[in-house]
């Protein structure tokens, strides 16, 4: 199987889906020439023209309402937000006007947009070029959240997000473009709301999302030979939320670590914790453990952001605390 | 424009002023729940544009939509169904009077002030790339002009050339804020020049200037000449809402002296002069009144929708039959 980057998995996944449907199109600032700012896009001007890429104005107001009336006409755009910190300017079009023209129209009208965007701290940025906004987008509904972690993944689940009738917030990591996995030559696609389990074990789950899977797989790795044995699982679509899949794995465990780069407070996390509470709080030995941001801006540099989100140290030591409170409980009975 | 047309637009103001009376009533008797936008005394802009489109045409309204619904061929049951929450409405009840979607006759409304013009780009944008003979009309208050959506997207028009007509309804206040005081410049028409598009003012109390003005620019637009920007000068009878302290931004003079100005009655004065005979006018009043009554019995006796309703298109289902409802 060819093994490509997540960059190019993501160029795959647009050239196909631009091929197969004339009124799928590309729009956000520097797309065309510049081929999107990791170069995601690059090549596809030449390829499909402007009809289909379009270079727009630094405007992520007026283009995410762009999206809003093309759609209504039966066309397919992806928006592309450069950093997900400029969303806040396009926050009207897609929740006061995305999120609700479906309803509003008696299920007549259909928003098959993709908001496309990168968030996330690991290219020492600072605080406006850095946050995990995704928090936001669960809370309202009528939106899609997705945030892939793989190239497998963000090309399966990117020409799902293209083909579905909803608006759909696609959140990738811009720590993530240069990671390289197996991509199958095969068209594939995988569906929205569907969790994967990356790694199996038995005596803890790591529900992670984005770029804490990385990280959470190679504590898992470290943790295996220390006889601790880790399933991870990555909800790929925060909302909908795979509880299934999520529930499954913790039931079998006992044990969970949610570990997120946004801020725990008012977060997914919590979301996802809850479930968990909901749902097995008969097979917890132990109640659910988060390990997320800190409650604050990223700072600048190379040092401090990486010491204010997940680390595969931090999540060594999170796994360890919670099976070795519960090896002391077992060793007090 | 002949006799007969100002006649048939005068008929049709008639109907949007009439149908403003009959809302605001229910208003006050609490079958209308949200903050209620009268529309008095801007008739001559919802007849003049709003009425010079064909039914495939865009029509992108404001928070103050019922007259621009109208002239638009809504249907005055849904429009008035919806703002009472009844099932028959626009949006099944659930959107209520500022913000409501009748798809079939492309009318599309919504309650945060300056939003419909980013949308515009994008039916703009599919109208031009799929060779549509459609255009798209962008309504909105000297409020809106104010809003960085309204610069972003009257740029991506201008340099897409995108089939659209903005029309901006200058009714002198945005809520309480008079535009004297919160508009920089002299006309906001003048702005339409920072995209090199013409500045185009028109009287928007006088229906034939404004209808006249319509046409020519609407077929400009299909000619591939748009966009183009307009401000209609006009004025808010009435205050923002019903019940707005109005004391505090505008003098009862002042009301009074544009109620002399208003569109109704330049037509009226118009139509006398040119020898039509008042009975005429009178027929025209009671017909309407006639017809308010029996929409009025329609709509209160329409159903509520259920909570069902209520959660039944958040979500388009998955190809696999899923909802994100769940």
């Amino acid at each position: 199987m060819p093994v490509i980057t997540f960059g190019e998995a993501i160029r795959q996944a647009y050239r196909e889906e631009m091929r197969r449907d004339k009124n799928v199109f590309l729009m956000g600032e520097d797309v065309g020439r510049w081929g999107s700012l990791y170069r995601s896009s690059k090549g596809l001007l030449e390829e499909f023209g402007p009809e289909q890429v379009k270079d727009t104005p630094i405007s992520e107001a007026a283009i995410a309402g762009c999206a809003v009336g093309s759609a209504v006409l039966g066309m397919r755009p992806i928006v592309e937000i450069m950093y997900i910190d400029f969303i806040t300017i396009a926050m009207d079009q897609i929740v006061n006007h995305a999120a609700k023209w479906h309803q509003l129209s008696n299920g007549k009208v259909r928003l098959p947009i993709v908001f496309k965007t990168q968030g996330g701290a690991g290219r020492r940025n600072s605080s406006q070029h850095s946050q995990s906004l995704e928090n936001w987008f669960v809370n309202v509904p009528g939106l899609i959240t997705v945030m892939p972690s793989s190239p497998y993944d963000v090309k399966g689940l990117l020409k799902s997000a293209v083909r579905d009738d909803n608006p759909v917030v696609f959140i990738e990591h811009k720590a993530l473009y240069f990671e390289k996995g197996e991509v199958p030559e095969d068209e594939y696609l995988i569906p929205l709301g569907k969790a994967d389990i990356k790694r199996p074990g038995k005596d803890l789950t790591i529900i992670a999302t984005s770029w804490m899977v990385l990280f959470a797989l190679r504590a898992a790795e470290n943790l295996r030979e220390q006889g601790i044995s880790c399933e991870v699982v990555d909800p790929r679509t925060l909302w909908p939320l795979d509880k299934e899949t999520l529930v499954r794995s913790v039931k079998k465990t006992g044990l969970c670590l949610v570990v997120t780069e946004a801020p725990a407070e008012g977060g997914w996390s919590g979301e996802a914790s809850s479930v968990i509470h909901e749902h097995c709080f008969r097979e917890l030995r132990k109640p659910v453990k988060r390990l997320c941001g800190l409650r604050t801006g990223i700072p600048y540099g190379p040092v401090l952001e990486r010491q204010v989100i997940p680390s595969e140290a931090s999540i060594m030591h999170a796994a360890r605390e919670l099976v070795s409170v519960e090896t002391k409980v077992d060793d007090g009975n | 424009m002949s006799e007969v047309s100002l006649k048939t637009l005068y008929r049709e103001m008639l109907l949007l002023r009439r149908f403003d009376e009959l809302c605001l009533q229910l208003k006050m008797k609490d079958l209308v729940y949200s903050g209620y936008h009268p529309y008095e005394g801007q008739e001559a802009v919802a007849v003049g544009f709003c009425g010079a489109l064909r039914k495939e045409d865009i029509l992108l309204s404001t928070h103050r939509p019922h007259g621009h619904a109208a002239a638009k061929g809504c249907s005055l049951e849904a429009v008035l169904s919806e703002m009472m929450g009844r099932r028959t409405g626009c949006s099944g009840g659930l959107g209520g009077g500022m913000q409501y979607l009748d798809a079939e006759n492309n009318f599309f409304c919504g309650s945060v002030v300056g939003s419909n013009l980013p949308i515009a780009t994008g039916f703009g944008l599919a109208i031009k790339q799929q060779k549509l003979d459609r255009v798209c009309l962008c309504l909105f208050g000297d409020g809106a002009s104010n809003t960085g959506a309204f610069h972003e997207a009257l740029n991506l028009a201008a340099i897409w050339k995108l089939p659209i007509l903005f029309v901006c309804e200058n009714n002198q206040f945005a809520e309480a804020m008079p535009v004297w005081e919160f508009v920089a410049c002299e006309r906001i028409s003048m702005r339409a020049r920072g995209y090199g598009l013409e500045e185009i003012t028109v009287d928007g109390n006088d229906v034939e200037e404004t209808r006249r003005v319509a046409l020519a620019l609407i077929e400009r637009i299909r000619r591939g000449e748009g966009p183009f920007l307009v401000e209609a000068l006009t004025y808010r009878i009435r205050g923002h809402y019903v019940g707005d302290p109005e004391a505090t931004y505008r003098s009862r003079q002042e009301v009074d002296g544009w109620r002399e100005k208003e569109p109704l009655k330049r037509a009226q004065e118009k139509l006398l002069q040119s020898g039509l005979p008042p009975a005429a006018l009178e027929e025209m009043d009671q017909a309407t009144k006639d017809r308010m009554e029996t929409l009025q019995a329609w709509a209160l006796a329409q159903e509520f929708p259920s909570l069902e309703q209520a959660i039944d298109h958040v979500y388009v289902a998955f190809a696999d039959g899923r909802n994100a409802c769940q």
